[in-house]
């Protein structure tokens, strides 16, 4: 017999209750793997299409919303003056409602400009040039909306021909719909607007260079920030946003764990006076019972956090391929997010045994064998 | 048979002053100034009627307890400010109850490691040393049952076994055949002498039993929380239980 055997039996005596505290553990913690695998994966998902079209620096004005406020076009001759600046292209971009997909993004983009390079026709063809009425769809837009080639969607008032379904390279591209800017500033009454502007740099333009240039295109366009592609992430406020939301709901899902937890082990110590006073009356010291309580508590959190992540993983993945999600992000589920939620759960399960051991340990051994 | 009769000279075991204990902020006196000696390789038995502080003063002498006033010495050794009292409870005491008070989660092999999980032995030892034990008290045979699975008289065996898991040199024993059949009750007694004999331990015995006292090398008789009167006896025998 170890001490580890001591701890399991202590844990093992309830069985029903032992279960339940754990379903609530694991429920925690599989919210927190959901949530903050949801907000990771879409940080992750942008980050992976910025990489694939090869975008340097992004110029936006980003205050207020999920999506940037947008500017006119002619900001993007100004900025494509600058000494560091190799190529540009500008954008609109709307998260919209399209028809059944409950949010899908759109992608009005510049004619010739770079952001279509990366994309491969897989069926049907590209659009003909920047005045066609028409659309490509990314893959798993096409998915989602049930559409293929031949097919029309309906943006806004206006109804536009599926020419092709392409494949971007990541996630967020393979989710777009993606047609020229003309026709995106037509369809959504934006005339001579855009949101984005995408920058690629000279090769070899070091730190200094790229803080100098974003300096200089704050002179250009004062209401709107470039930002480097690698910081778009953590500059967006409805990434923070997101970011924000799923952390607190994570906390609230934490804090009813350790409650939980609390409570369980409250019981245990108090239902288990008389065996406590047993252990301190043949000898264990003080340090010993605590260490039982926390040990015990520790494990209810590890065994409810290994199920936690395998119910989070699973919810994830279900989620993954709901209309909602399917196509706007690709869910984390990184061995980090993962090692992180267990550890979680096993400091949930430690701070919520502190007060229980303690408790324990200040028992008397005359009263508490007598109970 | 309690053979082992210590003169003056031995040295003290435990050694009480004017000890009292009081409960309900002293609105209860259990113990009002006991004086006690008890010296190496005594069998000391404490008698009295119920509610006269005897468990109350075994309490005491196995640190279970701290007492409101007095003095109360383990070999010179203040008791109520021994930095470590699990280390005393764990190393030089074994506390044998009325009630067995055996964990009953843990089979018979478990409940006798508990203690020794304060004595550093390894995970082998552990089983060897209770092997060891649990046969010395006849219940090799019964490794793997839980205590429900026991008669009164077993439990009890298993509870002395715990007992002596660390080795200790006292044995402070709760009216340990209270809760037994007379057939039992003697078994049990028979343990505790063998091991007052064999192991040379010294042997504090609380019972209201005046059979059972008479066995003792020293009966020490205590009515409404003092020390009434001493009895010696130089042949002592369990011949004279009845």
């Amino acid at each position: 017999m170890t001490f580890f055997t001591i701890v399991t039996r202590g844990l093992m005596r309830r069985p029903v209750r032992t279960g339940l505290t754990l379903a609530g553990i694991s429920i925690g913690i599989a919210a927190v793997v959901a949530l903050v695998g949801m907000a990771w994966g879409y940080e992750k998902s942008i980050g992976k299409q910025l990489d694939v079209i090869g975008i340097d620096m992004i110029v936006s004005n980003m205050t207020g919303g999920i999506m940037p406020k947008t500017f006119d076009a002619s900001v993007e001759d100004k900025i494509a003056q600058l000494p560091k600046i190799k190529e540009t292209t500008s954008l609109l971009m709307q998260l919209i409602s399209v028809e059944d997909a409950p949010m899908i993004m759109v992608s009005g983009r510049k004619w010739g400009g770079f952001t279509w390079h990366q994309l491969k026709v897989v069926e049907g063809r590209m659009i003909k040039d920047e005045h066609e009425p028409a659309v490509v769809l990314g893959r798993l837009a096409a998915e989602v909306l049930k559409k293929k080639v031949g097919d029309t969607v309906q943006l806004d008032s206006d109804e536009l021909n599926v020419v092709g379904i392409v494949d971007g390279g990541s996630v967020v591209e393979n989710g777009a719909i993606i047609l020229s800017l003309a026709v995106m500033q037509k369809v959504t009454l934006n005339e001579g607007k855009v949101n984005f502007i995408d920058i690629r740099l000279q090769p070899g333009t070091d730190k200094d260079a790229v803080t100098e240039t974003a300096a200089e295109i704050k002179k250009i366009f004062p209401e709107g920030r470039a930002v480097k592609a690698s910081e778009v992430v953590g500059t967006s406020q409805g990434f923070r946003v997101a970011r924000a939301m799923s952390w607190s709901t994570s906390i609230l899902a934490i804090t009813v764990g350790i409650l939980g937890v609390m409570n369980t082990m409250l019981m245990t110590v108090f239902e288990r006076t008389h065996e406590i006073g047993i252990l301190l009356a043949v000898g264990w010291r003080r340090q010993r019972v605590m260490l039982m309580v926390l040990c015990e508590s520790a494990l209810l959190g590890l065994l409810g956090g290994i199920l936690g992540v395998i119910l989070g993983a699973a919810g994830l993945m279900i989620m993954e391929t709901t209309p909602a999600i399917k196509g706007l992000l690709e869910p984390d589920l990184s061995p980090r997010l993962l090692i992180i939620s267990v550890i979680i759960a096993v400091v949930v399960g430690l701070i919520s045994g502190l007060y229980p051991a303690w408790r324990s340990s200040r028992l008397s051994p005359a009263v508490a064998i007598q109970s | 048979m309690a053979e082992n009769v210590p003169s003056a000279s031995t040295p003290t075991v435990y050694e009480a002053r004017g000890l009292k204990k009081e409960f309900d902020g002293g609105k209860v006196a259990a113990l009002r100034g006991v004086d006690l000696d008890v010296r190496e390789g005594e069998f000391v038995a404490i008698t009295g009627p119920s509610g006269c502080g005897k468990s109350t003063l075994l309490q005491l002498l196995g640190s279970l307890a701290l007492p409101s006033e007095g003095t109360l010495n383990f070999r010179g050794r203040s008791i109520p400010d021994m930095p470590d009292p699990a280390h005393y409870r764990s190393h030089d005491i074994g506390f044998v109850f009325q009630a067995f008070h055996l964990l009953p989660t843990f089979t018979v092999l478990e409940n006798v490691q508990i203690p020794m999980f304060e004595g550093g032995l390894t995970k082998a030892q552990r089983k060897d040393r209770a092997v060891e034990l649990l046969e010395s008290v006849g219940l090799g045979h019964r490794l793997t049952h839980f205590p429900s699975e026991l008669s009164g008289g077993e439990r009890q065996r298993v509870a002395i076994a715990r007992g002596l898991a660390n080795g200790p040199s006292v044995v402070l024993a709760d009216e340990p055949t209270g809760n037994l059949d007379s057939a039992n009750a003697e078994q049990i007694l028979e343990l505790l002498l063998k091991l007052h004999r064999d192991r040379k331990v010294t042997l504090v015995l609380v019972t209201h039993d005046l059979g059972i006292a008479g066995l003792a090398t020293r009966t020490i008789r205590m009515k409404d929380g003092r020390v009434v009167s001493e009895t010696s006896s130089s042949t002592p025998s369990l011949a004279n239980h009845p």
